[in-house]
């Protein structure tokens, strides 16, 4: 298992120095000069001599590759041209917005598409079975932007049940010490504002977590289809194991698996839905940070995001493999 | 042999029976297939012949129409209403179908073709240049597809073919990876191997030998590149990215972005783009369903 874990780490680094290779020269083929890009909209001749001069944009490409690596190994990705705040207090601001709303997406997904994949598969040709397959090509036919606001149309503006925008009601004034609204208002026992956060989760939650839902439907259904006629099922079934035991014991458990890598590749298309579902919402996590950052031309902002967002990704994809290989040991050794 | 094997083999000869017929006769008996083909041949019959179809000129503005409050909804003079600045909801999304339907074919073939060459080259070279190839598609996939999309933006500017190129280079490693694992499981086949027995020159033994061979799971994958190209556009165009000019570029994401303040009016106009963009989506991925069953008769009903 040490092994497992020692190489899958290895095999990280060159897909981070990759990643670090890829941003820094992406930085450099953006339009106008590194200097240029960075200052944003304040740029002028002078402050670009000046700007080049202090961060060495005048020294040879290899000592300027090292200088970034050496800043963004310490998490330093500048400040913002746009608010002219550290790209890093920003996203310690904004990116516990993101995996809150990542989190409730990826809950409603797995909780409601497990048993229904696994209804689908018990129940194989049936309605129901063809009505779950139907409603999963919809889930990946229906882009994430559209379904928010369709969702918002219905709830929010028609019925009135959820809020239209933001994280938190604009009257709050709950304080938030770690940015994580849910994990603050249980520590501080504060119900209202918990319920609060929870309702402005909902429809951003269902809205992202469409395509997931789809996705671990259809796995789900397919890995119960295959486990069923394993010859361990029918032993079991054979030695009058009641039903129920056999499902959850020796079908699902087996049939879990891969779902779990299912979840690690699906973190990619929640932060890519995130951008669109928080615009939707105007939900202040990393995806509206990043579409406002655009707009701003706002390079050091873009260069951090993309980043710390790749990273994210790298490390999620890790854990899912290395507590893949703990479930299921026959990885382990191949 | 026996008798009946005999028989066997000459109803073999009398009606040649290939992968790809086999393939084309499953297709054509699957309902779901031949909605997609419905869904798609409308979407591209209105991209070719928009100017033919559309009823007004997409693009020219009636603020008379919205001059009692927006919108104006479906009429028998517009059939889908109009939009913010009066103009033809109808002939919009008909003009609109051409923008979606050419990014995402230009930008699956860019996809398509960069992805077959790197993924050919590695698995069928292997050693250093796999190596080399492959860690850079692990970096490529490290980014997740829009943000890639958007950062290859960001560097080309904005215009039609710096989406597609943006686009197109986000599914190369997709396409690549997919290649490279068919070629490497091609590579050591009986049929390989007599052709490096008998001196055939490695390019040709790529080429004529393990692609046709290696290429049915990247058509079906092709096809479903098709749909996410059509999503990926519409959330650029969504979120105001790519096209110069996107309040007057008729493309059916950015319809979507300026309705948020008028969903209690004229729901209409968020539901009429988007509409478009799910029906053909809904046609690609059909379409891609079908030839993966058609393909791999082992996954029907999967």
């Amino acid at each position: 298992m040490l092994r497992f874990v020692v190489r899958r780490l290895l095999l990280l680094v060159p897909i981070l120095v990759g990643l670090s290779i890829l941003v820094f020269v992406w930085v450099r083929a953006l339009p106008g000069s590194p200097a240029d890009s960075l200052l944003g909209e304040r740029s002028t001749p002078a402050l670009v001599k000046e700007y080049e001069e202090r961060f060495g944009l005048d020294e040879p490409i290899y000592v300027q590759y090292w200088r970034y690596v050496k800043t963004t190994a310490s998490f330093d990705f500048g400040v913002s041209s746009a608010t002219h705040r550290y790209v890093t207090d920003e996203i310690k601001e904004r990116f516990p917005a993101t995996v809150e709303l990542a989190l409730a997406a990826m809950l409603f997904s797995v909780l409601l598409g497990v048993p229904l994949g696994f209804l689908a598969a018990k129940w194989h040709g049936g309605i129901f079975d063809q009505a779950s397959l139907f409603v999963s090509l919809i889930g990946v036919s229906i882009p994430v932007f559209f379904l928010a606001i369709l969702l918002k149309y219905l709830f929010a503006v028609r019925l009135g049940w959820l809020p239209t925008v933001g994280r938190i009601d604009v009257t709050s004034e709950a304080k938030h010490p770690t940015n994580f609204y849910i994990l603050d208002a249980i520590v501080t026992h504060d119900l209202g504002t918990l319920k609060d956060v929870l309702k402005h989760l909902i429809l951003p939650g269902i809205a992202l977590g469409s395509i997931p839902l789809a996705i671990i439907t259809r796995i789900t259904r397919a890995a119960v289809l295959d486990v069923q006629n394993e010859d361990y099922v029918r032993t079991a079934r054979a030695k009058g194991l009641p039903p129920l035991t056999v499902d959850r014991r020796h079908v699902l458990r087996n049939a879990l698996l891969p779902i779990s890598t299912i979840i690690g590749l699906q973190t990619g298309l929640l932060l890519s839905g995130a951008i669109l579902t928080e615009t939707v919402f105007a939900f202040p996590g990393m995806g509206s940070w990043l579409r406002e950052a655009i707009f701003n031309r706002d390079y050091p902002v873009l260069q951090g995001g993309i980043l710390f967002l790749a990273l994210i990704f790298v490390l999620v994809n890790l854990v899912v493999d290395i507590s893949y290989a703990i479930i299921n040991p026959r990885i382990r050794y191949s | 042999m026996s008798v009946a094997e005999l028989e066997a083999a000459e109803v073999q000869l009398e009606a040649p029976s290939g992968l790809w017929r086999d393939a084309f006769h499953r297709l054509v008996r699957n309902p779901g297939a031949i909605a997609g083909f419905v869904f798609v041949l409308v979407f591209a019959i209105a991209a070719i012949f928009a100017p033919l179809i559309a009823t007004h000129d997409p693009v020219e503005q009636n603020l008379l129409l919205v001059a009692n409050g927006c919108c104006p909804g479906p009429s028998g003079d517009h059939w889908f209403g109009v939009d913010l600045l009066g103009r033809d909801l109808f002939s919009r999304i008909v003009y609109g179908a051409r923008y979606s339907l050419l990014i995402g074919v230009v930008s699956v073939s860019i996809g398509f073709s960069v992805g077959l060459v790197l993924g050919a080259i590695a698995g069928y070279v292997g050693g250093v240049v796999d190596s080399a190839i492959m860690r850079l598609m692990d970096v490529m996939l490290a980014i997740p597809g829009l943000l890639l999309a958007i950062g290859i933006v960001a560097a080309l500017g904005p215009g039609l073919k710096e989406v597609m190129i943006a686009v197109g280079l986000a599914n190369v490693p997709i396409f690549a990876r997919l290649l490279r694992g068919s070629v490497l499981a091609q590579r050591e086949a009986d049929f390989v191997v007599a052709a490096r027995a008998v001196g055939v020159r490695r390019p040709t033994i790529l080429f004529s030998h393990i692609l046709p061979n290696a290429i049915s799971p990247v058509i079906v994958q092709g096809t479903l590149a098709m749909a996410t190209a059509i999503i990926d556009v519409a959330g650029l165009g969504f979120l105001g990215i790519g096209l110069q000019n996107p309040d007057e570029t008729p493309e059916w994401g950015s319809m979507l972005t300026e309705v948020n303040e008028y969903l209690q009016t004229a729901p209409f106009l968020a539901l009429i783009p988007g509409t478009a963009i799910v029906v053909s989506v809904l046609g690609f991925n059909l379409i891609g369903d079908g030839l993966r069953e058609a393909l791999d008769p082992k996954l029907r009903g999967r």
